[in-house]
């Protein structure tokens, strides 16, 4: 069979993204809001120095790109999937002769584009009215692609903890825990570099940077481009340990029902 | 087409110390091409259960069964593409897409072209009556409206078998007519073989030729619904209520008990009298204010089931 469902899905779920131009509006206000708390928060803290090696105008686009990679990933994610392992509506994606997580994967995906294209634009816009400076075009364009990678991780991700709903049947304390291994170990709030070195090496060993740090690092001009081969390792192994869990509990699900 | 032989789950205990649940035991049948067939029961019954086997969403303890000469739990995603299903209570459509957009994307995972998909969507348009619903979000049509949408998409790929689990619960009278008139049609236009769950008699008595009664996971009859309907489902219950008490009523063979002057039950053998001539006279004899007709309640069927005697 052909793979070209896996692109109308893209498609589909973008269009009805791009379509409720309200909850654009609220994602792009929201971006906006925590970039300029945050951003102008560490610009303060920079001062005319540099922390952990970003000046006050690197620090912000650090900023602009860490939240322009976790803000468009639908909230509560895992416990919308997990409600729907655990309720039983997922039987009805067994009936189709496709993978019930790759059709899932792909609506997320296309979903969660037009909200990453709004924070990027309004970041954008912000950055360049805060900094006066654009990021180095080589920055950009490695950032560009890593901010997809970024969401593709994360969406990965919360699929793969979500899968845990086939057996605990409740993934609301995963989504919490989650959330703030983003917050933190990410690099989402804090540059990696700021955390003491231990936990820094340890963030960066784990799969959350790949969701937030990889593309603001990159955006903050730093010349890491093995940090988007990084990405797509950790892209590989999420996808795998989400095919894995789904595998699992779909062979649980038609042993014991839902 | 469908043969199913010795099927029984056992659902294990959620919790340590409860109990399994034996959900279907030891079902046996076979539905041929094209027939309207229906597997009744109560809540409970392990109908679901059945219907959840067969298009493979779930592995039998033990038992065999074929659909369409594949084993549905071995071969789901190729029996996927020859079944349609639609189960009343779960969505197969995305709520925030239109009927036309979740088309597209079913299409698309069925192998379809888009030309195909736009022709077969504009043919079950027609079938369906349902042309004027396409581009509304799922989300904000009605019960009624979304069903018929339901019924489309799990037509889009012109399956052999038609697999439906309660689709008339939550529909209002109408919708109901409605939604059974369109799998009549579905069965007699394309040849579609419809396996239809009910706990609703009015679904068996209007859509199948053949029905199953299954209770507590065991078939308990098996038999033409011509045959049910002249045995076990003759009975109607009619409910009148009028502005101010009629005049007398000649209704031999009716067993009429008045709640008050106005209000009055009735219990009619269809078989000795007409439905129609016993709603003719208390028309005649009085100004109607409100009358029903209705069913005899499943769980009374199944109860005469259980007393009619065993054997050819």
């Amino acid at each position: 069979m052909n793979r070209r469902w896996a692109a109308v899905a893209v498609g589909a779920a973008a269009r009805r993204t791009a379509a409720d131009r309200g909850a654009l509006l609220m994602t792009a206000v929201f971006h906006l809001l925590v970039v300029s708390a945050l951003g102008s928060l560490w610009r303060a803290a920079a001062g005319g120095e540099t922390l952990g090696g970003y000046d006050a105008d690197a620090l912000f686009w650090y900023i602009v790109a860490s939240e322009a990679a976790t803000v468009p990933v639908a909230m509560r994610l895992i416990e919308r999937i997990g409600d729907d392992i655990a309720d039983g509506s997922i039987e009805v994606e067994l009936v189709r002769p496709v993978g019930v997580l790759a059709l899932r994967l792909a609506a997320e995906l296309g979903a969660t584009l037009p909200r990453l294209a709004v924070c990027g634009v309004t970041g954008a816009a912000l950055g360049l009215l805060v900094t006066g400076t654009a990021p180095p075009a080589g920055a950009v364009a490695l950032a560009a692609p890593a901010l997809v990678l970024a969401v593709a991780c994360n969406i990965a991700a919360q699929h793969a903890f979500a899968s845990l709903a086939f057996v605990v049947r409740d993934a609301r304390s995963a989504w919490f825990l989650y959330q703030k291994l983003v917050f933190v170990l990410g690099g989402m709030l804090v540059p990696l570099e700021l955390l003491p070195p231990w936990l820094a090496a340890a963030a960066r060993s784990l799969p959350f940077a790949a969701m937030s740090y990889a593309p603001a690092r990159l955006l903050s001009g730093e010349g890491e481009p093995w940090l988007a081969a990084v990405q797509v390792a950790w892209l590989v192994v999420l996808t795998g340990l989400a095919a894995l869990g789904f595998a699992v509990g779909e062979r649980r699900l038609q042993r014991v029902g839902a | 087409m469908i043969e199913v032989e010795g099927l029984r789950k056992t659902f294990p205990a959620r919790r340590r110390g409860g109990q399994q649940v034996e959900a279907v035991r030891d079902l046996t049948f076979r539905v041929g091409p094209g027939e309207r067939f229906a597997c009744i029961g109560p809540n409970g019954a392990g109908k679901s259960t059945a219907i959840k086997m067969l298009t493979g969403i779930l592995h039998p303890t033990a038992g065999t069964a074929r659909v369409l000469a594949l084993v549905p739990w071995q071969r789901r995603r190729d029996l996927a593409l020859r079944i349609g299903t639609l189960f009343g209570q779960r969505s197969q459509l995305w709520s925030e897409l239109t009927p036309r957009q979740g088309y597209d994307l079913l299409g698309a995972v069925y192998g379809l072209a888009p030309r195909a998909v736009r022709d077969r969507v504009g043919e079950l348009a027609e079938l369906l009556g349902a042309a004027g619903e396409l581009d509304a979000p799922v989300r904000t049509l009605s019960l009624g409206q979304r069903m018929r949408a339901e019924l489309a998409a799990s037509l889009l790929h012109e399956p052999e078998v038609l697999f439906l689990d309660e689709p008339t619960i939550g529909l209002d009278l109408l919708a109901k007519q409605r939604f059974r008139e369109l799998l009549v049609r579905v069965n007699a236009e394309r040849g579609t073989t419809v396996f239809l769950t009910s706990h609703d008699v009015a679904d068996i008595e209007h859509v199948a030729r053949r029905v199953v009664v299954v209770n507590h996971g065991t078939l308990i009859h098996d038999a033409d619904v011509a045959v049910l309907r002249r045995t076990l489902l003759a009975t109607k219950r009619v409910e009148v209520r009028f502005e101010r008490p009629p005049g007398a009523l000649d209704l031999p063979g009716v067993q009429a008990a008045w709640r008050s002057p106005t209000e009055l039950d009735l219990v009619v053998d269809t078989a000795a009298r007409p439905i129609r001539a016993v709603l003719d006279e208390l028309l005649d004899r009085g100004e109607v204010a409100d009358i029903s007709v209705v069913d005899p309640p499943l769980e009374q069927v199944i109860a005469a089931i259980y007393r009619m005697p065993v054997g050819p």
